[in-house]
């Protein structure tokens, strides 16, 4: 039990914490609960937990505030949770430095999965560097080379489409904001030109998905950005 | 805006003075018809001629105008039509009774016509009130019904699993369990599209407009209804050099989601569902295409009204789909429309503006 990794839940809700307790009990993680941001802060700082659950509706302040807080002297993955609809809250949130959202109501299976996916995605950044990935069956990135096949065949992307499934790759099963995402690939002073985020995302999506208006692996998050799935659900 | 506030009040002033000119060219043509009978017959068939000008023009042009034209026609019958003609001087008494039981009748009939019509409109009202109330109150219960039938699953099969009695065996405690899931998801949709609606008709709704590739929300709207649509065939056929339309996101991600998700609702599971788009000019059509039962040609207007469900009970919404989806689509300048399809089944097309800033209206 002692090395189970722990999980900071910040929720007003008595509810969605008994929930979030024992869901996260069955699948071996420590749950450790905050009832408002204050809460939450003071905690994130004494338990130094592994992954911290945030809810953008507390009643002392605004999630994004949290996220700030947290992340002046942390790198720790902020997985937040939302109601449908406050997708600006979302963005705020997620440009603040929270790493990935899930929209109430969600199951167990998700929750975890998307845990997994953000304890995963923290260990990495630690240790860089990436060779081959391959995305489902089809597609192999060569990430050195530059080098990307499909069913076995060379295909040929730009330099800013392959920055962008770069982009994407560095933090699979994520989502990144658009704003994310231009600054990386286009740098700083791009970030509300999502038009061309768009249209390079269509390309890239005709270049590498079987069916392009049905993606598996390049998918979009309505009103917030991308994620690049690894495997097909 | 002021501009189009004063273009109003100059536009109602026009309309105006136009029903006091129609009055009089109407009190000008029956007092003409009257010179014609007049001569010919007795004078009380050019009184009944003058004074049918007055009932016309109280009937068509309101209160004003009608007595103008009582007033006018009695003046024109003195002038005409009593001894000594072509002078508004008066010959003997009997002529000014005739005169004035002229006027008064003139202004009898504006008057009673005035008040028919003004009882009329208060009918019409009274009875739009009536319709709306009981519309309101079957809305009502329909929606409760609709909102307390997954609630009243969840609660059964909950309580059930919590009690002493509870199943002991495996199998049926899991079909519990799947019950309430499923009913708590279906509720989820339910509360949103209520939630939705609540939005839209408050006027709060934000539209942020950009040019993008239609394909991408096509996609992402099939990827959230993956589960709903497994075992049928869905076809996207989109013409590569489709221009980028300026639309938002979130809520044409909607509209999409809500057309597929009824054809997944009202057609048998594994038929197909094909969507399809094409651009002219000036816009781009969707359209959303399936093999089911399609929509009885009178009710193609109806299934976008509030709470409108082509049978009752079927599907498990509470009928706010398309209302949501006629509500979106126009708020972007665009329409929404149901046909047959070729074959048979339902065909929902919808349209969205490639240049929205040249086809809305001026201040809107």
């Amino acid at each position: 039990m002692s090395d189970a990794p722990v999980v900071l839940v910040v929720e007003d809700d008595a509810e969605m914490r008994t929930f979030a307790r024992i869901a996260l009990a069955a699948y071996g993680y420590l749950a450790i609960e905050a009832k408002t941001a204050a809460e939450g802060i003071r905690l994130a700082t004494k338990h130094r937990p592994d992954i911290v659950l945030l809810d953008l509706g507390l009643p002392d302040a605004d999630g994004s505030e949290v996220t700030r807080h947290i992340r002046k002297w942390s790198d720790v993955p902020i997985l937040i949770i939302s109601a449908r609809g406050s997708e600006s809250a979302k963005v705020k949130a997620l440009d603040e430095g929270a790493n990935d959202y899930m929209t109430k109501p969600f199951g167990a299976a998700e929750m975890m999965a998307r845990i997994r996916v953000a304890l995963r995605n923290s260990a990495q950044s630690r240790s860089e560097p990436v060779g081959i990935v391959k995305i489902g069956e089809d597609v192999r990135v060569d990430l050195p080379r530059h080098c990307v096949t499909v069913r076995g065949e060379e295909v040929h992307l730009t330099p800013i489409e392959f920055k962008l499934l770069a982009t994407l790759i560095e933090r699979a099963g994520m989502v990144l904001t658009h704003r994310d995402l231009l600054e990386a690939v286009w740098g700083p002073g791009h970030e509300d030109e999502t038009q061309y985020l768009r249209v390079y995302m269509t390309h890239l999506r005709h270049k590498l998905e079987r069916k392009p208006a049905r993606p598996k692996y390049l998918m979009t998050e309505a009103g917030i950005g991308y994620r690049l799935r690894l495997e097909s659900q | 805006m002021p501009t189009s506030d004063r273009y109003t009040r100059i536009g109602k002033a026009v309309r105006t003075v136009g029903r006091y000119a129609a009055g009089a060219f109407v009190v000008a043509a029956s007092t003409l018809t009257g010179w014609f009978v007049f001569g010919a017959s007795d004078l009380a068939d050019v009184v009944m001629v003058v004074l049918l000008g007055v009932v016309v023009v109280s009937m068509r042009f309101g209160y004003g105008p009608s007595l103008l034209a009582a007033v006018l026609s009695a003046i024109a019958f003195e002038f005409f039509f009593l001894p000594p003609y072509f002078s508004l001087a008066i010959a003997n008494l009997h002529y000014i009774v005739t005169f004035g039981v002229m006027l008064t009748i003139a202004f009898v009939i504006s008057h009673l016509t005035h008040r028919l019509r003004e009882q009329v409109e208060k009918a019409r009202r009274a009875g739009i009130v009536a319709q709306t109330e009981q519309q309101r109150s079957a809305l009502l219960s329909s929606v409760s019904h609709d909102l307390r039938t997954p609630l009243a699953v969840i609660t059964g099969a909950t309580s059930t699993m919590l009690s002493p009695q509870a199943p002991q065996d495996e199998g049926a405690r899991r079909a519990l369990l799947e019950t309430a899931y499923r009913e708590a998801r279906r509720l989820d949709r339910l509360v949103r599209n209520l939630l939705e609606m609540a939005t839209l008709e408050a006027g709060q709704l934000k539209i942020r407009k950009e040019p993008q590739p239609l394909e991408e929300v096509i996609g992402s709207a099939l990827d959230h209804l993956d589960e709903r649509l497994r075992g049928r065939d869905v076809d996207v056929r989109i013409p590569e050099d489709l221009p980028l339309v300026p639309f938002d996101f979130v809520l044409v991600e909607q509209v999409l989601i809500n057309l597929v998700e009824n054809v997944a609702k009202y057609t048998p599971p594994e038929s197909p569902v094909d969507l399809s788009a094409f651009a002219s000019d000036r816009e781009v059509t969707v359209e959303i295409a399936d093999r089911g039962p399609g929509v009885p040609e009178d009710e193609r207007e109806r299934v976008f009204e509030k709470f409108y469900r082509v049978r009752d009970g079927e599907g498990g919404g509470v009928g706010l789909g398309l209302t949501i989806c006629r509500a979106i689509v126009s708020a972007h300048g665009g329409r929404i429309w149901v046909t047959e399809r070729n074959g048979g089944g339902a065909c929902l097309q919808f349209t969205l503006p490639l240049h929205p800033e040249e086809t809305e209206a001026p201040g809107g």
